[in-house]
């Protein structure tokens, strides 16, 4: 493939501070920011509490408009106000709350809202649901209350109603933070599905270092601004920059650093588990 | 036994179309000064279990033990078993109702009646346990602290009973890594130095595998799993049948011993894998 | 989850009642409030009242439902009856203890009256639980879209009912998971004067509201991604339709005001 990844969302010079009601004093959210998202990658947006990183997602569906310096998304300016219905398709958002974003009193209507919304006529909006409900294995819970739903399943609701808008992209704003592992997995794989077989974007905030290794590419931001970007390989690894940045490494990179200090000879990108227990047992075998 | 149950079953709802049984005949007991792990996916019954353990719920059948005896059912009774047992809920910060951290950590000694000097001590005590400088903080308003100062102090609210038992529902729930971390640590502390009996409903392994002494796991409602927590986390492909995830470390430990190497897998925190590994190197050269 | 909120709770079935238009439903409800109202013989409310337990037969919902949606206001219905026999006089004497008397008007007007209440009730019953409370606002809500032209916005307002009904199971967990983490930390919300019960009230009410906005908040931001605004036309995954089963009792319906204003019943 020779053609340039085509862009799906642009940030140039972005700033946003958050208004406060006095002058002087409020530091900003975001400053100085230049960055790409394309076409079918799957980015993890990470950073320590206060860096902004919610606040970057926001500024990509316009929910915010900036204060500095402009968004794109598919080439289209966020801060248009006819502009903005066409944005909030492309990019659907999901939040951290599981049970503040579903709003219907059933799993089918709540899926339906935003197809609601764009006003399409009721049989292609009942069409367009039942299509997401059988791709993410939801048919049994359509008619269901959402407080009848665990974590994990109000979540992959969550994506239904987003995946029906057929976006190019999805954000995620700490979507596993409140589930336990069985959620956790059945949310990270069912996007990473849809990011490999569907093409659609993923910018994912995590603080989950392991969740961050799926990515394409990892995005740091500390205190508003953008500090390091890189495949996975090269920044999760990075253990001085995440540990000054109070952030962890995936379990096997900090494994890895302790033993190399140790005198294990281990490949300086390692950054899966098995690759870690692929390294040990190669040494193990060669002496 | 200490604390603990006997066919403890829970219905909620019973006799409608909608009863659901969430506890069915759990039996467990712990010793006093334990520190425990009550463990399961979601939906297995580890909330409603402990809400029994303080009286909050009644059982449906079976029955709920502290210090040997069946735990009393009259307003006075249960009263007394709150100041002994404490029960810190998830989410605790969203219980926030006053204007300043004092008034919070003081509404549960003020809740018992004490005075107002002993009240002052419990609170000043209270922060001091949870890694809080009382003066510091005690005339700010609980909303301005961080989301992991909010959290101590709503654990602070709870130890200012002075309980001999201090029960805790998803403590780390919505934490950073280092939040977490922090949070075990201090309860692990004061298990060892003040003898509290601590039990956590937990789905998160990582951090706090390493400090149980018991782990009881539930599943739909039942008790699958109980005993010492070195030998119940050994169960590798049980726990995660049931959705659970050993520490990330202990994988990696299991990783290497499947292909053969000579590695326990009884190990849950980074620096005890690391040691572990490197017996290896021990051995010979690498 | 307290047992006692059957009154009013919809159960699911797939009846003819169950299936039925929620507009007609609602359209009939008000009918028979009408037609009851307006009835003058016995003879008449007998018939509606028999009218009332069939299709209750027919919607298959167990009657200990409505037994238990009547309990709350069967003091009502003593107190009323009570009223009517020892106060209205007329007719034969049937009673006398002293100077009270109990005369057979007072006994024909208090089953009348209380006799009515209760085929209300019924009817009221038959409705709720046979239609889901999402089905009933919105039902509600299209007889209310002319007020719109005089610039009340009832898209709106329906939208808030929805939403109101989304989150009840919700806010009542919560409050009840409140009152429970409150009371671990030694809160009595039971006993003292109605001045101390009011105020061990704040550290339930303050979170609550507390949580509540910021409930709000969230949603209304997830709202906004979704693409939701406010003023802007939106459309529903699931429109009324009228079916032959509502072909069938809009014509029941018109048979029976025919029949009670033909024989003025």
């Amino acid at each position: 493939m020779f053609s340039r990844p085509e862009i799906i969302i642009e940030a140039r010079d972005l700033a946003y501070t958050y208004y406060s009601g006095e002058d002087a004093d409020s530091s900003p959210a975001l400053s100085g920011i230049n960055l790409a998202v394309y076409r079918g990658e799957y980015v993890a947006l990470i950073g320590p509490n206060g860096s902004g990183k919610t606040t970057l997602l926001k500024l990509f569906n316009a929910l915010l408009a900036p204060t500095d310096g402009e968004v794109r998304v598919e080439g289209i300016s966020t801060v248009e106000e006819e502009n903005i219905p066409r944005i909030r398709r492309t990019c659907g958002m999901i939040f951290q709350n599981p049970d503040n974003q579903l709003v219907a009193t059933t799993v089918e209507e709540d899926i339906a809202f935003g197809l609601e919304n764009l006003a399409l006529p009721s049989a292609e909006i009942r069409q367009k649901v039942g299509d997401v409900a059988r791709l993410l294995g939801l048919e049994d819970l359509l008619q269901q209350p959402p407080h009848l739903l665990s974590g994990g399943e109000k979540q992959r609701v969550a994506i239904a109603g987003v995946l029906a808008m057929q976006p190019g992209c999805i954000l995620m704003d700490e979507p596993t933070s409140m589930l336990d592992p069985a959620g956790r997995r059945d949310v990270i794989d069912t996007v990473c599905e849809l990011n490999r077989n569907r093409g659609i974007a993923v910018v994912h905030v995590t603080h989950f270092p392991e969740e961050a290794v799926f990515a394409g590419r990892v995005i740091v931001l500390n205190q508003g601004r953008l500090i390091r970007q890189g495949p996975p390989e090269e920044v999760l690894t990075d253990l001085s920059l995440l540990h000054d940045l109070g952030l962890q490494g995936p379990a096997a990179v900090e494994l890895a650093a302790l033993l190399r200090e140790d005198g294990f000879s281990l490949q300086p990108q390692l950054l899966h588990r098995r690759e870690l227990v692929n390294s040990l047992c190669s040494l193990e075998r060669k002496s | 036994m200490f604390i603990g149950t006997e066919k403890l079953t829970h219905t909620y709802m019973p006799g409608t179309p909608f009863a659901t049984e969430a506890l069915d005949e759990v039996s467990f007991s712990l010793k006093r000064g334990e520190f425990a792990l009550i463990i399961g996916p979601s939906g297995s019954g580890k909330s409603t279990l402990v809400q029994h353990l303080n009286g909050l719920l009644r059982p449906t059948s079976g029955r709920v033990f502290f210090e040997g005896q069946e735990i009393s059912s009259d307003k006075r009774g249960l009263l007394h078993l709150r100041r002994r047992i404490g029960l810190v809920f998830q989410m605790p910060e969203e219980q926030f109702f006053s204007e300043s951290v004092y008034a919070e950590v003081a509404f549960a000694p003020h809740n018992l009646g004490l005075d107002e000097s002993e009240i002052k001590n419990r609170v000043k005590d209270a922060l001091g346990k949870v890694g809080l400088n009382a003066e510091q903080l005690q005339d700010r308003h609980p909303f301005q602290l961080s989301a992991g100062q909010k959290r101590l102090v709503a654990v602070a609210a709870v130890l200012s009973l002075n309980p001999e038992v201090l029960i805790l529902d998803e403590p780390t729930a919505g934490l950073d890594p280092a939040g977490r971390r922090n949070l075990f640590d201090l309860l692990a502390m004061l298990n060892r130095d003040s003898g509290l009996t601590v039990i956590i409903s937990t789905h998160h392994l990582d951090e706090v595998a390493a400090l149980a002494d018991r782990i009881i796991v539930l599943q739909h409602g039942r008790l699958v799993l109980e005993g010492v927590a070195k030998e119940i986390l050994t169960r590798r492909q049980q726990l995660d049948d049931l959705g659970l995830a050993l520490p990330a470390v202990t994988e990696i430990l299991h990783g290497l011993a499947e292909r053969g190497l000579p590695v326990r897998t009884d190990i849950f925190t980074l620096a005890g894998a690391r040691a572990e590994i490197n017996k290896l190197k021990g051995r010979r050269e690498l | 989850m307290s047992s006692s909120i059957t009154l009013g709770q919809y159960l699911p079935g797939t009846s003819p009642i169950h299936q039925l238009n929620p507009r007609l439903k609602i359209f009939t409800l008000f009918l028979m409030l009408v037609l009851l109202f307006s009835l003058k013989t016995f003879g008449g409310l007998i018939g509606l009242f028999f009218i009332a337990i069939t299709l209750i037969a027919s919607a298959k919902v167990p009657f200990r439902y409505f037994l238990r949606g009547l309990r709350p206001i069967l003091y009502i219905f003593i107190f009323t009856l009570v009223i009517y026999l020892f106060f209205t006089k007329g007719g034969i004497v049937l009673l006398r203890i002293g100077f009270i008397t109990v005369e057979s008007e007072g006994v024909r007007e208090g089953f009348f009256v209380i006799i009515r209440l209760i085929t209300l009730v019924l009817f009221s019953l038959l409705v709720t639980l046979t239609t889901t409370p999402l089905s009933l606002t919105n039902a509600m809500g299209h007889f209310l879209k002319p007020l719109r032209y005089i610039g009340l916005p009832t898209e709106e307002v329906a939208m808030i009912m929805a939403i109101a009904l989304r989150f009840i199971p919700t806010l009542m967990e919560e409050s009840q998971r409140l009152m429970r983490a409150q009371v671990s930390r030694g809160a009595d919300f039971e006993s003292g004067s109605i001045f101390r019960k009011a105020k061990s009230l704040v550290p339930l009410i303050v979170p609550l509201f507390i949580s509540a906005f910021r409930r709000a908040d969230e949603l209304a931001l997830a709202m906004e991604a979704r693409g939701y605004r406010i003023g802007a036309k939106r459309t529903r995954m699931y429109e009324d339709v009228i079916a032959p089963g509502d072909w069938v009792a809009i014509a029941f319906v018109l048979a029976l005001l025919a029949t009670v204003l033909a024989f003025s019943l």
